[in-house]
């Protein structure tokens, strides 16, 4: 159980500059994501909180303790890497035991032949493997104690490594994208299994990825990381909703958001494609000129809407349609998500009416940085087209005030 | 049923192929045989591989007074039975056991440090080190055998092992290789046996030796055969006591002492001397070679 406290963290390799003043703060228990594109840096910061590598400037601490300067194996963190690391002449239940062994024994007991008959060490020895038992229940992987990695599937790897990281009851865990190397579908277990371990064992969790979708489904909050700097901090649902800058609202969403071309007139108003969006920013030197609009947030249109396109391109998923569209005044492709059912009423090249839901739209000014908005009246959103329902969850605030996210 | 089709290329490879083979084995073809066969056999290069193993008998066991009758022996026997009477050779294989075992151990020790090191640490002056081992590589042993000698000599360590052991400890070639080996052995395995709370050392030793098993059998080879076979430094530093003989200088005894006919007994000697290693090399065949080719940790 730890606190742990990141405070203006730099680090650069030679010329290239990696992180740019990191400052995050994680609370007791908290699973938290480190997710950004690769190369952006989550994995040098996270080897900087394991100790595995050491900061140019900017302090560390855990539980109010500064660790800066202390060696990793000090710091009682738990890392499971992307490789699993597991040591190839060792068996599964050694592997475990290599953290207890390397605590629980004094030089002298871990020797080899002479050791186990040394005094004490047997008794110690009993409690590692019974400790060493627990983790492999816990994880379903008593049957494999005997193999070596090399012996075993790479699911079954994953696990090793995760028990080998949990049997010694860490500060924390830090997990460095551990389940890149599996297929999509042991992917998915594998997630609600570490979910469900964290929610077991209450610890503090930092889970690097660049999988946006395990950073939603597994966390209590998800740290953007871009160039070297954290962009965004915040719930799943606020990263998604209100993200604070366009490319957080790039990166987190799949398929990506649709960016259209805005202009913000005199009085605040803000136009879109040549439609007026009926929104205004708030402030009055705020100027919104890009709107973001997630592929639920456009719809279908019977009748003459917010924007007309040509349909590019149309991706069944099976339960819901990705329409890729040309929307005219508008050079990027955008994506819609639709019921599959629309299906057999459309085809490539085809002309279609689109409405777009302002209460989910998002507006960022110039430099990317989001802008509030407030909608300027209650007219109702056009109707869909038959079939087509408005996207249920969030009750749509209609005319309240809506703040921008911050870090 | 597989055909073989005659192929020019083929042949032409295999014709050098074998003639490569022959010129490799001929001189051991010549020392096994030789070792076999009765002094006349030898002179006048009759009797085939085997020889005719006729009953001959012992001229030293005759000059000694004893019956014909009872020196009368097959020349396998003699062969061999001198090899081991006229010299004290289990004592000469006993000291190249201690010596070549001594040198690869110490070698072992003073290497796997360094090439980890040089392989995984990051610190000021790494790439100047490797230079200086690489650099190390190319200096031939007899040009250094001179002062390396006088040095012994004046720490008085002349006809000791310490003077066959020492100035082999720090191998250059076994640094160089270990690190090459080291150089693919993910980092990650590194940063986890850190985590686990290793120290350095503990790393050198608990993870990265047992990973290095199949280049350091390669080593091993390489190392053992060396000195196992060496007859110029143990020439310079071993002058008087016998009883610190490698066999090498062991098979010198024969040149000596008994003239021209005793060409059976000392291959006889050479035969033994080089079975230890052809058997060791056998045995760990499949995995010397994976140890030369490098064959990293997947
Ligand atoms: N030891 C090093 N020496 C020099 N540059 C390094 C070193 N380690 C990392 N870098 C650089 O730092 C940058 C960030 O690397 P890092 O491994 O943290 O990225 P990442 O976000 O984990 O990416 P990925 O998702 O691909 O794992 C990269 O540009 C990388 O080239
Ligand atoms: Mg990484």
């Amino acid at each position: 159980m730890a606190r742990l406290h990141l405070k203006d963290i730099r680090k650069s390799f030679g010329e290239t500059r990696v992180l740019t003043g990191v400052s995050l703060d994680i609370a007791d228990g908290e699973f938290v994501s480190l997710v950004g594109p690769s190369g952006c840096g989550k994995s040098t910061l996270l080897r900087i909180i394991a100790g595995l590598e050491t900061q140019d400037s900017g302090r560390f601490e855990i539980d109010e303790q500064r660790v800066d300067g202390v060696r990793a194996a000090d710091r009682n963190l738990s890392m499971v890497f992307q490789s699993y690391a597991l040591y190839p002449h060792l068996s599964v239940g050694e592997n475990i035991a290599v953290p207890l062994n390397m605590r629980q024994l004094n030089a002298l007991q871990r020797l080899p032949v002479i050791g186990p008959f040394l005094p004490g060490a047997r008794g110690r020895r009993r409690a590692i493997h019974a400790q060493v038992a627990r983790a492999a229940e816990m994880l379903d992987i008593t049957h494999l104690l005997g193999r070596k990695p090399g012996q075993l599937s790479g699911g079954q790897r994953q696990r090793v490594a995760v028990g080998r990281a949990l049997v010694r009851e860490p500060a924390a865990f830090l997990l460095d994208e551990p389940l890149s190397n599996l297929d999509a579908k042991l992917r998915v277990h594998m997630r609600a299994e570490i979910a469900q371990l964290h929610r077991w064992l209450g610890a503090t969790f930092i889970y690097v990825t660049h999988d946006q979708v395990e950073a939603m489904t597994m966390s209590d909050r998800i740290a953007v990381m871009l160039d070297g700097e954290l962009l965004q901090v915040g719930a799943p649902s606020e990263v998604y909703e209100r993200p604070a800058d366009i490319r957080v609202a790039e990166f987190i969403g799949s398929p990506k958001i649709n960016i259209l071309p805005a202009a913000t007139a005199a009085d605040g108003s803000i136009a879109c494609l040549g439609t007026e969006t009926r929104m205004a920013v708030r402030g009055a030197e705020v100027r919104a000129s890009q709107l973001g609009v997630r592929p639920e947030g456009l719809h279908l249109s019977r009748e003459p809407a917010d924007f007309t396109g040509e349909i590019l391109h149309l991706e069944n998923l099976g339960p819901e349609l990705y329409v890729q569209l040309r929307l005219q005044g508008c050079d990027a492709p955008a994506t819609l998500r639709a019921d599959a059912a629309l299906l057999p009423q459309l085809a490539v090249g085809q002309s279609v009416h689109l409405s777009f839901r302002r209460d989910r739209a998002l507006a960022f000014d110039n430099d990317g940085k989001a802008v509030e908005t407030r909608l300027l009246d209650r007219t109702p959103q056009t109707t869909p087209a038959s079939g087509i329902k408005p996207e249920q969850g969030i009750a749509p605030d209609l005319g309240e005030e809506r703040r921008a996210a911050h870090v | 049923m597989t055909t073989y089709r005659f192929s020019t290329g083929e042949t032409i490879k295999h014709v050098v192929l074998i003639l490569g083979a022959l010129v490799v084995l001929l001189p051991f073809y010549l020392m096994v045989s030789t070792s076999l066969k009765a002094p006349q056999e030898i002179e006048t290069n009759r009797g085939g591989f085997l020889g005719q193993q006729e009953m001959m008998v012992d001229g030293d066991c005759v000059r000694q007074g004893n019956a014909e009758e009872d020196c009368r022996q097959r020349p396998v026997v003699y062969n061999y039975t001198q090899a081991f009477e006229k010299a004290p050779l289990l004592r000469y294989l006993l000291n190249g056991v201690i010596v070549t075992v001594s040198i690869f151990i110490i070698q072992v020790v003073v290497a796997l440090p360094c090439a980890y090191a040089l392989a995984k640490l990051r610190f000021r002056g790494r790439s100047l080190v490797f230079g200086a081992v690489i650099v190390c590589l190319l200096i031939p042993v007899h040009a250094i055998a001179l002062p390396l000698y006088i040095g012994l000599a004046k720490a008085g360590l002349t006809n000791s092992y310490a003077a066959l052991i020492i100035p082999w400890t720090i191998s250059a070639f076994g640094i160089f290789l270990m690190r090459q080996f080291f150089m693919t052995v993910p980092d990650d395995l590194i940063d986890a046996a850190r985590m686990d709370g290793m120290s350095e050392f503990a790393i050198v030793w608990r993870v990265m030796l047992p990973a290095a098993v199949p280049a350091l059998l390669a080593f091993a080879i390489f190392s053992v055969v060396a000195h196992w076979n060496d007859y110029f430094w143990p020439r310079i530093v071993i002058t008087s006591s016998q009883e610190l003989f490698t066999p090498p200088l062991g098979l010198r005894e024969f040149k000596g002492e008994m003239a021209d006919h005793a060409y059976g007994p000392m291959m006889a000697t050479a035969t033994i001397i080089v079975t230890p290693l052809i058997v060791a090399f056998l045995l760990a065949q499949r995995r010397f070679i994976e140890g030369i080719t490098l064959s990293g940790m997947k």
